[in-house]
């Protein structure tokens, strides 16, 4: 992928990474580093909640366990928002629990993955929610 | 009134306590009974008076009245005749011939009569009714005086109208003749009635001044007037009011005398009727109270059978109370109260009749339970006996203390519980009793020695009991054989698996946070580890995976330890060897692991003079370590961290404070819970496994002492404190001290010392090793090489030259030595140099029991 010829009149697309652990931002961001889209990083909800308005990303990547705001209150918020109907998110809960995993769905998330995950798994996800 | 007759227990209990309710009730009808007749009499007394006062002031009243009516009438007749005998042709009608005239005749209530012209000879010359002729009044007795003088004159038989009259003359002048008015006297009573007799029907009677003649009657007066009243009530005027009428009848009379003509009059009024309506009155009156006093005596039965007759069959059910058999009976009728009552006292019954019922009851289990005491203590095979907790006295023995120990029960009870303990272990004894020690108690092994001298060891279970009045305790020594150590053991086993059960919950919890707690470095090394092993990287890459790898490698492994660490303090599987120790020396090993790092600069402020602590001294250098790299992880701006201790209240406490990023009030209390995590932004970079604090409180709590945190808030630094126990200068004295860093082997050791008769004191470093010798002067030393901080071979060098060379040392270590060690070991004069592996506590402790008998010293 890194290969591929960046397209340079097209206006990138944006991927958000929202997890508290650096060690989990690092891998996620090294496992859909790619030039069809914009990676960047948030370190809490807030500063999650805080990107999502002013970046507007197709795709953002929520770890429900974070401090300040957790995932899902950044989902709901991004649910709540219609002019945010267009931005798909990706739930990483290292909760293997049922309940949780059901109230990420409700909330509306597209798809959820539990850690440890398989970051080809993970990229499939991300390109699938991209329609690349 | 009364519907049961008192009975003779009624009569009884009325003596005892005073009147029943029942003589209550018949004493009151009996005065109200009085009260409603007396009343009774007296309205009959005072309506007869009211009747009578008031018939006689009526009579009195119509006497007057008519006395005024009859001087009026009389007046008028007068002034009639005068003026007609002054009239200016009376002359010529007197000389002429009776001829006609014309003359008018008005009388009031003397309603019958006429006026005459009359001669002085008789002779009728004008009339106002039809004249007669001849001398009519010729033979009148009055009319001499009438021809002159003016005369009023009754009774006087009027020979026209052959009535009984009164005739009132005025004489016409130069005595030519007379005017006279003769006027029957019939209709005169008859007139007064009417005008006067009222709804009394006075009766009315007029009479001469003597009082002889009636000249009026208003009854019969037909038959009555002219009579005479002689012999009769009217003799006098004057006298009684009451008379009896000139018809038989009983009247109450009132008398006037008419002005100008001093005739007399009475009014009288019928006695009967006057009386009759009063006893109407008095009658109605009667009624009244006869339906007041009714209504009482209903009431007063009523009360009678609501209250008094229930309280009377309650108190006779009270009398002969069944237990366990509620007086149902009562209970029916009755006023509410006594209802109420009645349950009560059923309610009451039950609770007697069943209290009683467990007394007896547990005076029997008393009386048995005393008898199985008897056969429990004084039967006993195990030695058992209550001493007091002030005086350690013994208070009493059973046979099998006697027979074991060998002193007689007098012997015994002049003794204390120390006699029976060898000298060495008496501070130790001393200083547990000064504790609070638990309601039950099972401990040991304890030495005892018998009265022959042999030493045994024994399992004390003890219990706090009442002797008399005196604080005793109870105690049963179980002698220690192997079958016993074995169900110590087991019950010990026991007990765990119990605590166990109940930690599982808990346990459940703590596994669920950790596997959550685990899956994010797991998630790191196995997602780095596909990327590395699915794509290429470059070489910068690479470094960096495998760089977090590691890292989140070894927080897993910290996570897993500390985790197991936790739940080995909470399950109560780690076990605690607490061993005196030098907490300063322990301070300053543990700011060592921090030297080499950067950050914030480390000060130990350890107060001179502070005591031995006794702890478990690896678990208190975590626990300082922990405290120690919070602080410098949460001051990442550097600062200076304080790490002292000093004494307070009778304990250590150790404080470790920084100026790095505080920590909020409200997350304090929650600070020592398991992965609790402050959450603000300036320490979301900042990892742990979120157990260190955790841990720190389980290890802290088992010393028995207090962790805690304080802070002004964010950015203001933080302080963490706490305590653990000071060595107590009575205890912790001993034969043989052992300086061991291997908490299992010294335990092993000191076993085996105590087997052999030995007190031990046990040394985890040197440093403490070092102080415990200047304080407690042990007789003999087992020596590791291998120590922590100084080394074994520098301790023996110091001890030689402080205390010299008269207390046997014995090395067991695990140190390989070569010949210059042997020759150095040699020359600081050790006993033996034991190679440390499975048996040489026993070999160890065999040779310090010897060389402390002098057999090995000699050779």
């Amino acid at each position: 992928m890194r290969t591929r010829t960046p397209r340079v009149l097209q206006v990138l697309r944006t991927v958000l990474i929202a997890d508290d652990e650096p060690s989990m931002r690092l891998l996620v961001h090294a496992t859909i580093e790619s030039d069809d889209y914009a990676v960047v990083e948030a370190a809490d909800g807030s500063e999650a909640w805080a990107m999502i308005q002013r970046l507007r990303p197709a795709l953002v990547l929520l770890d429900v366990q974070m401090p300040g705001r957790t995932g899902l209150e950044v989902l709901r918020s991004v649910r709540a928002d219609p002019s945010l109907e267009a931005t798909r998110v990706i739930l990483l809960t290292s909760k293997a629990q049922e309940t949780e995993i059901e109230a990420g769905l409700i909330a509306g998330a597209d798809f959820y993955l539990t850690k440890p995950f398989s970051p080809l798994d993970l990229l499939t996800r991300v390109e699938e929610a991209l329609e690349l | 009134m009364t519907p049961h007759g008192l009975d003779g227990d009624g009569m009884r209990r009325s003596k005892r306590r005073g009147w029943s309710l029942r003589n209550y009730m018949a004493m009151f009808i009996v005065v109200l009974l009085a009260v409603a007749a007396s009343a009774a009499v007296a309205v009959r007394i005072m309506t007869e008076q009211d009747a009578r006062q008031s018939a006689e002031v009526d009579a009195n009243f119509a006497a007057h009245g008519a006395a005024s009516e009859i001087a009026a009438d009389l007046a008028l007749l007068r002034q009639t005749t005068s003026s007609i005998a002054a009239g200016v042709q009376l002359a010529n009608i007197l000389a002429s011939p009776a001829g006609p005239c014309t003359l008018t005749f008005a009388g009031g209530d003397f309603s019958a009569g006429h006026i005459d012209i009359i001669t002085p000879d008789g002779a009728v010359k004008c009339s106002s009714q039809p004249i007669l002729g001849g001398q009519v009044y010729g033979s009148a007795a009055w009319l001499p005086t009438a021809i002159h003088s003016a005369v009023t004159v009754a009774p006087f038989l009027d020979p026209v109208t052959r009535e009984i009259s009164a005739v009132v003359a005025s004489p016409v002048e130069g005595g030519r003749g007379t005017v006279a008015a003769i006027v029957a006297l019939a209709p005169v009573g008859p007139n007064l009635e009417a005008a006067l007799g009222g709804a009394r029907q006075l009766e009315f009677l007029v009479s001469t001044p003597d009082a002889r003649t009636v000249l009026a009657r208003s009854l019969d007066p037909a038959r009555w007037v002219g009579t005479t009243l002689d012999g009769t009530a009217f003799a006098r005027a004057e006298g009684e009011v009451e008379r009896t009428g000139l018809d038989g009848t009983s009247r109450l009379y009132g008398w006037s005398a008419v002005a100008s003509s001093d005739w007399v009059v009475f009014a009288g009024a019928d006695k009967g009727d006057a009386l009759a309506a009063a006893d109407q009155f008095a009658n109605r009156a009667l009624a009244i109270i006869l339906a007041g006093v009714g209504i009482m005596l209903v009431v007063v039965f009523v009360v009678y059978q609501r209250i008094a007759e229930p309280v009377r069959q309650l108190s006779m059910a009270m009398r002969n109370p069944t237990p366990g058999q509620p007086a149902k009976t009562v209970v029916g009728a009755g006023a509410s109260e006594v209802a109420a009552l009645a349950e009560d006292f059923d309610g009451l019954m039950t609770r007697v009749g069943s209290e009683l019922a467990d007394r007896l009851a547990s005076e029997q289990k008393a009386l048995v339970s005393e008898r199985n005491y008897r056969m429990l203590f004084e039967g006993n095979p195990q030695p058992m006996w209550l001493y007091d907790i002030e005086t350690l006295e013994f208070l009493s023995v059973n046979d099998a203390a006697v027979e074991q120990y060998g002193y007689s029960r007098e012997e015994f009870l002049a003794m204390t519980v120390k006699d029976i303990r060898p000298q060495q272990d008496v501070p130790k004894f001393v200083q547990l009793l000064n504790e609070p020690s638990p309601t039950f108690d099972r401990s040991g092994p304890w030495r005892h020695v018998y009265k022959d001298g042999s030493m045994v060891q024994v399992l004390i279970t003890s219990h706090a009991v009442k002797f008399g009045d005196r604080d005793a305790r109870f105690v049963l020594a179980e002698d220690l054989r192997e079958s016993q150590r074995l169900e110590l053991e087991l019950h010990q086993s026991q007990a765990r698996a119990e605590s166990n059960a109940e930690l599982s919950r808990t346990k459940d919890e703590l596994i669920s946070m950790v596997s959550h707690e685990m899956r994010t470095p797991l998630a790191s090394i196995v997602g780095f580890t596909e990327l590395l092993a699915t794509r290429q990287v470059t070489a910068e890459q690479r470094v960096e995976y495998l760089r977090v790898m590691l890292q989140e490698g070894r927080r897993l492994t910290a996570l897993i330890n500390d985790f197991l660490d936790l739940r080995r303090l909470e399950g109560g599987d780690m076990t605690m060897r607490f061993a005196p120790a030098d907490m300063g020396w322990l301070i300053r090993r543990a700011v060592d692991l921090f030297t080499n790092d950067d950050g914030a600069s480390i000060v130990i402020r350890v107060a001179d003079e502070l005591p031995l602590v006794r702890v478990d001294s690896d678990a208190i250098f975590r626990v300082v370590a922990n405290l120690l790299s919070n602080a410098r992880k949460y001051s990442p701006n550097g600062g200076t961290i304080v790490v002292g201790a000093h004494v307070l209240d009778g304990m250590a406490e150790v404080y470790v404070q920084d100026e790095g990023l505080g920590i909020p009030a409200d997350a304090l209390p929650r600070l020592f819970g398991r992965f609790y995590r402050v959450d603000a932004p300036d320490r979301r970079g900042i990892r742990g496994t979120g157990l260190g604090l955790a841990i720190s409180k389980k290890i802290v709590d088992a010393h028995g002492g207090k962790i805690g945190a304080l802070s002004d808030g964010l950015g203001k630094g933080a302080r963490f404190t706490f305590s653990v126990p000071l060595v107590r200068e009575p205890g912790d004295s001993g034969d043989v001290l052992v300086v061991e860093d291997d908490s299992g082997f010294a335990h092993l050791l000191e076993a085996e010392l105590t087997g052999r008769g030995l007190t031990s004191i046990w040394a985890a470093d040197a440093e403490t090793a070092e102080r415990l010798m200047n304080d407690k002067r042990a007789r003999a030393v087992v020596l590791d090489l291998l120590l922590p901080g100084l080394q074994g071979e520098a301790f023996l060098e110091r001890l030689r030259a402080k205390h010299g060379s008269g207390i046997p040392v014995v090395v067991v270590t695990l140190k390989d030595l070569d010949a210059a060690d042997s020759l150095l070991l040699q020359r600081l004069g050790v006993t033996a140099v034991l190679r440390k592996g499975p048996g040489m506590a026993e070999t160890a402790a065999t040779l310090v029991a010897k060389s402390l008998v002098g057999e090995l010293v000699a050779s």
